[in-house]
């Protein structure tokens, strides 16, 4: 059960990591792997800020959607106003973030030893809603402080995932949205795409590096290796969500893209409780995506022939 | 009331092109030249045609005006502005455009309604303010029975899913929506199958008749340019060649606008055979 819960809650926040995904994937159609640096950027700016500095959790933790955002903009930048492909451009960025990670942090890991972070504040929320630091969930004896945080980071994410939406519902939101669709069309009503592609991957890595500060705080430290390979999990998320929900429109894809996270997570703490070597867990991620992406396209070709047989 | 709107306008022309120049891939084998030195002025709630060949610059003129490239030479002046150094997208709070291919006008993935949401706020800000505002459905739906294509029911569909003509036609409602100081129209119904076609250009009448718009609409087809809009600009190699006014249009059949089109074409073979003569002569 504890497995279980654990595996819910980091599910739950690498959705707000998936969600970053979904806006640079979806909504732009870039595979963006600036993602890759953003994520420990915000893991390091929080873990930093609380550690040597002991600031007050919630700031550190916004401090760590800032980082992310400033990522994202600086990939946006190199995209639209100097032309660079947007691959390329999230390679350059994540490249050199690495560097800039490890001068933030100062090394290559950060335990947290007693700092006060979102993991303590849920701790002394939990002994008190609970009254006990255990607490009996259907018969199953859970921690209350596991228990605090998956709620916490349900309504959080919930709320931020709303707000996502509301926002992709605004003018705004709207604009940039038909930006990735069809750039020329944007422009032609005044549109300023541009803008749109810098301030939407400011939006997504923001999420991203907001998920790298509570993912740290989560697991009691940062480390500066902690966000290789994280787009190929974000793509899993988005691509799980879709298949689930066929995602037609902007709130379900939302929906979808988080409940895939949390699926994802679960999938994978199964597949290591059985025995999976933890070393493979990167190569089993990336074909699982390349099969969820060449696998549709198989399949209407194989049924376009067996349509074409009966004509 | 053509003789009316003429009275009414003022001395100065809604829209100037001075001495426009514009070379792509200058210094290459793939140069060429659209715009040479193209001097144009259109009067306000004027309906101008035009018509050219292939490679004859229509669509240049057409995309310089909109600002989708920067001119090298030359002004380009619009409502009283010096809009020349603008970008595209601040054009747009002037103009309205409808381009020749109907998946190019509209953002296939997302609804009708998403669209003209974005089109009821063309050229303003666009801030935190909910997209779909109770107004819009209901100013759109009413709109949208107007076209009697059936679509009011299916306002949150997909626009990738409709027709082409379909497409066109909402196009078309689309960049008229905040009513522009200048149409532009690229080919629109090029790409249509003839009924299509001419259930686009019945609209397209209606609206800029009814809003009193000033239109530049380029055209393959002779007979449109004959039923359509109130002057005539014939464009070759880059440059005004003909241009008919209301009065001398009237009197236009398509027999004239196909002899003036054979007239070039002969002259162009005559161009080749001459220099191919010189070449032959002399190198």
């Amino acid at each position: 059960m504890t497995l279980l819960i654990g595996a819910l809650t980091l599910g739950i926040i690498l959705a707000l990591l998936a969600l970053g995904v979904y806006i640079s994937y979806r909504i732009f159609d870039i595979a963006d792997i600036t993602v890759d640096g953003s994520l420990t950027f915000g893991a390091a700016v929080a873990s930093v800020l609380l550690v040597k500095h002991g600031v007050n959790p919630v700031w550190a933790t916004t401090a760590g959607f800032i980082a992310g955002a400033v990522a994202g903009s600086v990939s946006g930048i190199l995209q639209t106003r100097f032309h660079i492909n947007s691959l390329l451009a999230g390679i350059l960025v994540m490249t050199a973030l690495y560097s800039v990670n490890l001068h933030v942090m100062g090394r290559s890991n950060i335990p947290f030893l007693g700092a006060a972070t979102l993991s303590t504040y849920c701790e002394q929320a939990g002994s008190v809603i609970f009254s006990g630091s255990e607490t009996n969930l259907w018969g199953w004896i859970v921690s209350s402080a596991d228990l605090t945080m998956l709620l916490f980071m349900f309504i959080f994410v919930g709320l931020i995932a709303l707000a996502l939406w509301a926002f992709l519902r605004t003018d705004l939101g709207t604009a940039m949205r038909a930006s990735g669709d069809n750039p020329q069309m944007v422009k032609a009503l005044g549109g300023n795409i541009e803008h749109y592609r810098i301030f939407g991957l400011a939006l997504s890595n923001g999420l991203v590096g907001l998920a790298g500060a509570l993912w740290a705080q989560y697991q009691n430290f940062a480390d500066v290796q902690m966000g290789i390979g994280m787009v190929v999990w974000g793509l899993a998320s988005v691509i799980i969500g879709e298949a689930l929900t066929g995602a037609t429109g902007v709130g379900i894809a939302i929906i979808g893209t988080i409940i895939g996270s949390i699926l994802f997570r679960q999938l994978v703490a199964i597949a290591l409780s059985f025995g999976l070597n933890p070393n493979d867990l990167k190569l089993v991620t990336a074909v699982f995506v390349l099969a969820a992406l060449v696998l549709p396209n198989m399949m209407s070709k194989f049924t376009f022939r067996k349509q074409k047989r009966f004509l | 009331m053509k003789t009316e709107a003429s009275l009414l306008t003022v001395n100065r022309p809604l829209v100037t092109l001075s001495n426009v120049y514009k070379t792509f891939h200058a210094g290459t084998v793939n140069e060429v030249r659209p715009m040479q030195g193209i001097n144009l002025a259109i009067e306000e709630g004027s309906f101008v045609i035009v018509l050219g060949g292939n490679g004859s610059g229509k669509s240049t003129l057409l995309n310089a005006l909109a600002g989708s490239f920067a001119i090298d030479e030359g002004r380009i002046e619009l409502d009283g502005q010096d809009v020349s150094q603008w970008p595209e997208h601040r054009r747009a709070s002037l103009i309205g455009r409808v381009f020749q291919n109907p998946f190019s006008g509209t953002a296939p993935s997302m609804s009708i309604l998403d669209n003209f949401s974005l089109a009821a706020k063309r050229g303003r800000f666009r801030g935190l303010s909910w997209a779909h505002s109770r107004h819009l459905q209901d100013e759109l739906r009413d709109r949208v029975r107007d076209l009697r294509m059936g679509l009011e029911d299916r306002l949150d569909c997909a626009i990738g899913s409709l027709s082409g003509g379909q497409r066109q036609a909402l196009t078309l409602l689309m960049a008229t929506w905040i009513k522009p100081r200048l149409l532009l129209l690229d080919e629109h119904t090029a790409a249509l199958d003839p009924k299509s076609a001419d259930q686009v250009i019945a609209l397209t009448d209606e609206i800029i008749a009814r809003e009193g718009l000033t239109t530049l609409m380029v055209t393959h087809s002779m007979q449109q340019a004959i039923n359509l809009g109130d002057r005539i600009v014939m464009m070759h190699k880059g440059n005004v060649l003909h241009d008919y006014s209301a009065t001398q249009k009237k009197r236009l059949r398509v027999d004239d606008l196909l002899s003036r089109f054979e007239n070039i074409r002969r002259r162009e073979l005559l161009d080749e055979s001459v220099a191919e003569l010189l070449r032959a002569r002399y190198i």
